[in-house]
């Protein structure tokens, strides 16, 4: 036996985890502590995923870099001149990489802690009861009795694009903040996207953004969108909306990018050309067919509300199970399957699972969106307080932001929220523990907010439609 | 103009009750005793009539609410008038309703006036162990995430619990818990008949045909027949009674009476020999306790009449039986059985009934085998009395016949004891001076 084995001996594993990042690693901490024993396969030497190392936490660094340019130019006006900041790119750079560090340390350590056998290469299923891992040393071979498949995704690459022109991003190059391009078109209106428009225009680029669709960040209500739309577009050279880019021609000054749609000139010449189009699920990279497992065409693996795939003793959990391709909604996977695993009777039971742009303004949202209630006929009920009666919001100098709810017409209980301004990722999160609890306008608006402080805004969204409000004149229906 | 409320009144301790339709609309004028809207409880379906004439200023409940008694039905802009306190009690002018209950007074007047909805569609049955889908919407259980988990383990759908015990009907960890316990003991019952279910058949196949939905009365009293047939070893017994004199009695006395005052029908006076037998045989008077340990004997004497009607089978309870002469016992039966026609009876109507009689008579039948309204132990059935010719030890005589059918539960009550008692209902109707005595 063992005669490809050139390598080390097979070994064996309770619960394998296939994938290092917060679904995977969630997972494995969890059915570590569940007294499973746990063998993490993870291609890179440090665990976090695209989350922690090239995505989330990175992207957030930076953006806290340009929200502090944002600021000392927005005070100017108000009588706080700060000169114009002189960037220190390296500087930036190590900063970003140390919060990266400090928390895949972190990660290291609990893996330890839990003694979980940790595998480096990536791993490719051989059967539906072994996997092998391409480790630096060679070929390792690994047996499981169950396994959580927690393989992630990539940035969509296009393949008629230069793809290998350096001039040419994805938000992993992007994030490298390898140089700060003169002109940079974004191809992609979503989060990602606009996050590092963002980012690059407060580092002092001329930014474009082009959008197939009508709307930036599409899936999110329009009047959310609305005060971040008009606010870039002061900021940015253009966003080109209803838009495809056709064709990149790499040229000596520059990527010359030919369009076609709405408004939008023939050709533009850009320094350098961000794709940010969405993530392509890992599902057919990892051999899945080998044991068994069915792959849906984009790449996806269908599972169950355990997680559970067709493969009764194989789970996955995070980007490769579908969409949203959110952090938040990884672990929360990433628990549930190791619970299932280590027996217990549980369930992916979310009711939302939230969304965050983190933009200037912040966009934010969860549970049904008003385009969701339109289109399922949902008999609601809607309030919008705007922030520009928000003492806490002007105080920061921003009077754009929006808070709006949605509540069952007949109980009033909440069914959905949204926000835009400052701070509205954070806020979001009373919103959903609101929807799980199962609060209605009522209990919202019978909460005491402090004051002065945005989340007050979601009590207010709430008063309005009990008609309690008293921070608004609001015309009784029918007056 | 003062604002008046109409309030759901007090109809006998009963929590849930179903608004089945509402009949007015803000802006509508209506009248009292006009009805606002159908109601419905486990036992019946009822109108509710306006307490006060006026304009709806505003309705408070809509097709689907639960309701309970002090409820907020809607508010008026009255015009003056409210009910008076007791209604005259509608004297009796209803024509006799036949020696014992009826057929043609039922189906005919269903759906006259507007006030009469035809069609009374529940919304949706009690907290039912049966699988049905969830009430309406798609609305989500109104349980924290805890308690979806707690559920989850136990393998119990939310849907299925109706209305939680916390603020606003929020599901709580223990509703779940009582859930659990509800459908294990109902499912122990069901299991320990050991009975196969009748199987499904598609009957499409044969022909055609049309699905017609029970009404909410209809599938209760379904339910509880078969609780009852499984849970009761019924015993019938029958014998005729001989009314020739009675009926004598009674034709001539309604005769006298012309056109006022209260007619006679012959079930006030089985209603009056069946209370009689039950005093001097209290085993009748009892239930069972729960776990069968003990009998418990009442020394009220309340008297079930099952009503057809046009919604299902309703039994209004006449009350006191044994404190009250003929004519009162008329008067209130033929106003229960307006009433129960009309869709009208509260549920308060139709509690604490201690025997109950069946009658068939109006339409024929020699006989048949009544179930016993548990947890009463027995119920009488009546069908048509019939003249006979009757041996005398001399020559046949002819003689009005009444058949009676006497169901009880063989627990509570021995066969010689179930003779006996049918002797004694035969005595008292054979010479009603007996009743006196």
């Amino acid at each position: 036996m063992g005669e490809t084995h050139r390598d080390q001996a097979a070994v064996h594993a309770e619960v394998l985890i296939l994938g290092g990042g917060p679904g995977g690693y969630t997972a494995a901490f969890r059915a570590a502590d569940l007294g499973k024993q746990v063998t993490l396969v993870e291609r890179y030497p440090v665990l976090g995923g695209v989350c922690l190392n090239v995505g989330c936490i990175p992207s957030k660094a930076l953006l806290h870099v340009a929200q502090l340019i944002h600021e000392a130019q927005a005070f100017e006006r108000h009588g706080v001149s700060l000169g114009k900041p002189v960037l220190d790119l390296d500087k930036i750079r190590a900063w970003k990489q140390s919060i990266t560090k400090s928390l895949t340390q972190g990660l290291a350590g609990l893996v330890k802690q839990r003694k979980i056998d940790r595998i480096e290469g990536v791993g490719r299923f051989t059967s539906a009861n072994s996997i092998e891992v391409q480790t630096e040393s060679g070929a390792q071979t690994v047996t499981f009795d169950q396994a959580i498949i927690a393989a992630g995704s990539q940035p969509v690459r296009i393949p008629v694009f230069p793809n290998d022109d350096p001039r040419l991003l994805d938000s992993t190059d992007a994030l490298e903040l390898e140089t700060i391009p003169q002109k940079l078109l974004i191809v992609g209106g979503g989060i990602i996207g606009l996050e590092m428009a963002t980012v690059y225009h407060a580092l002092g680029s001329e930014i474009s953004v082009v959008e197939m669709m009508e709307q930036i960040i599409p899936g999110c209500d329009k009047d959310l969108v609305t005060p971040l739309h008009r606010r870039i577009k002061k900021q940015y050279d253009n966003i080109w909306l209803q838009t495809r880019v056709q064709s990149i021609e790499p040229v000596e000054e520059g990527l010359k990018v030919f369009f076609e749609g709405k408004n939008a000139p023939e050709s533009e010449l850009f320094d350098q050309v961000l794709v940010a189009v969405g993530r392509r699920p890992n599902g057919t990279l990892i051999d899945a067919d080998k044991a068994g497992i069915v792959v849906d065409e984009t790449g996806f693996i269908p599972v169950d509300k355990q997680q559970r795939t067709n493969v009764p003793h194989i789970f996955a959990v995070g980007d490769i199970v579908g969409n949203p391709m959110l952090a938040h909604k990884a672990t929360h996977e990433g628990k549930v399957a190791a619970e299932v695993v280590a027996g217990m009777k549980v369930g992916f039971d979310a009711l939302t699972i939230p969304s965050v742009a983190y933009t200037d303004p912040e966009v934010s949202w969860m549970g049904l969106t008003e385009n969701e209630a339109k289109q399922q006929g949902i008999d609601y009920e809607r309030a919008v307080f705007p922030w520009a009666a928000s003492g806490r919001s002007l105080s920061l100098g921003r009077n754009e932001g929006l808070t709006k709810i949605l509540c069952d017409k007949e109980t009033g209980r909440l069914l959905g929220a949204g926000m835009v301004g400052p701070n509205a990722g954070e806020l979001i999160a009373e919103a959903v523990l609101a929807l799980e609890m199962g609060a209605d306008a009522e209990d919202i608006g019978l909460s005491i907010h402090p004051h002065p402080t945005l989340s007050e805004t979601f009590a207010f969204a709430a008063e309005m439609i009990s008609g309690t409000i008293t921070d608004l004149y609001v015309r009784k229906k029918g007056q | 103009m003062a604002l008046t409320e109409i309030k759901v009144p007090d109809v006998g301790n009963v929590a849930d009750i179903d608004v089945v339709e509402v009949l007015i609309q803000p802006g509508e004028r209506i009248a009292v005793e006009q009805t606002v809207a159908v109601l419905e409880t486990d036992k019946a379906t009822m109108d509710l009539p306006s307490s006060a004439a006026g304009t709806v200023k505003e309705v408070h409940i809509k097709a689907g609410d639960k309701v309970a008694e002090g409820s907020l039905i809607a508010t008026l802009e009255s015009s003056g008038g409210t009910k008076p306190a007791a209604e005259p009690a509608a004297a009796a002018a209803e024509a006799e309703a036949a020696p014992v209950e009826s057929e043609e007074s039922a189906p005919a007047k269903a759906s006259e006036s507007a006030a009469e909805p035809t069609v009374r569609e529940p919304e949706e049955s009690l907290a039912a162990p049966v699988p049905q889908p969830a009430p309406g919407s798609s609305r989500k259980a109104h349980a924290t995430p805890s308690v979806r988990l707690f559920a989850r383990e136990l393998g119990v759908d939310l849907s299925r619990i109706e209305s939680g015990s916390g603020r606003k009907g929020r599901i709580l960890k223990e509703d779940v818990k009582r859930y659990v316990k509800q459908v294990m003991s109902e499912g122990a019952v069901a299991a320990g008949s050991g009975i196969p279910p009748i199987p499904a058949v598609d009957f499409s196949r044969f022909g055609e045909v049309e699905e017609q939905p029970l009404n909410k009365i209809r599938r209760l009293t379904g339910k509880n027949l078969s609780r009852v047939w499984l849970n009761l070893p019924m015993v019938t017994y029958h014998d005729e009674a001989d009314i020739t004199e009675l009926e004598a009695f009674r034709t001539s006395h309604n005769a006298e009476l012309a056109d006022n005052g209260v007619k006679l029908t012959g079930l006030v006076f089985i209603t009056k020999a069946l209370v009689a037998a039950m005093q001097q045989f209290p085993s009748f008077n009892s239930s069972l306790s729960a776990d069968g340990e003990r009998l418990i004997v009442k020394r009220y004497f309340h008297v079930g009449i099952a009503v057809d009607t046009p919604n299902g089978l309703v039994v209004p309870v006449l009350r006191d039986v044994n404190r009250k002469g003929i004519y009162q016992l008329s008067s209130e039966l033929s106003e229960k059985s307006q009433l129960a026609r009309k869709g009208r009876l509260m549920p308060a109507d139709m509690q604490g009934g201690c025997m109950t009689i069946s009658g068939l008579g109006g339409i024929g039948g020699t006989g048949f085998t009544p179930i016993v309204n548990a947890p009463e132990v027995a119920i009488l059935g009546v069908t048509r009395a019939r003249m006979q010719p009757v041996w005398d030890g001399e020559a046949f005589q002819p003689r009005l016949m009444l058949p009676l059918d006497l169901t009880y539960d063989h627990r509570v009550i021995d066969g010689a004891e179930g003779a006996r008692f049918i002797e004694a209902i035969k005595n008292y109707l054979g010479d009603i001076r007996r009743l006196l005595l």
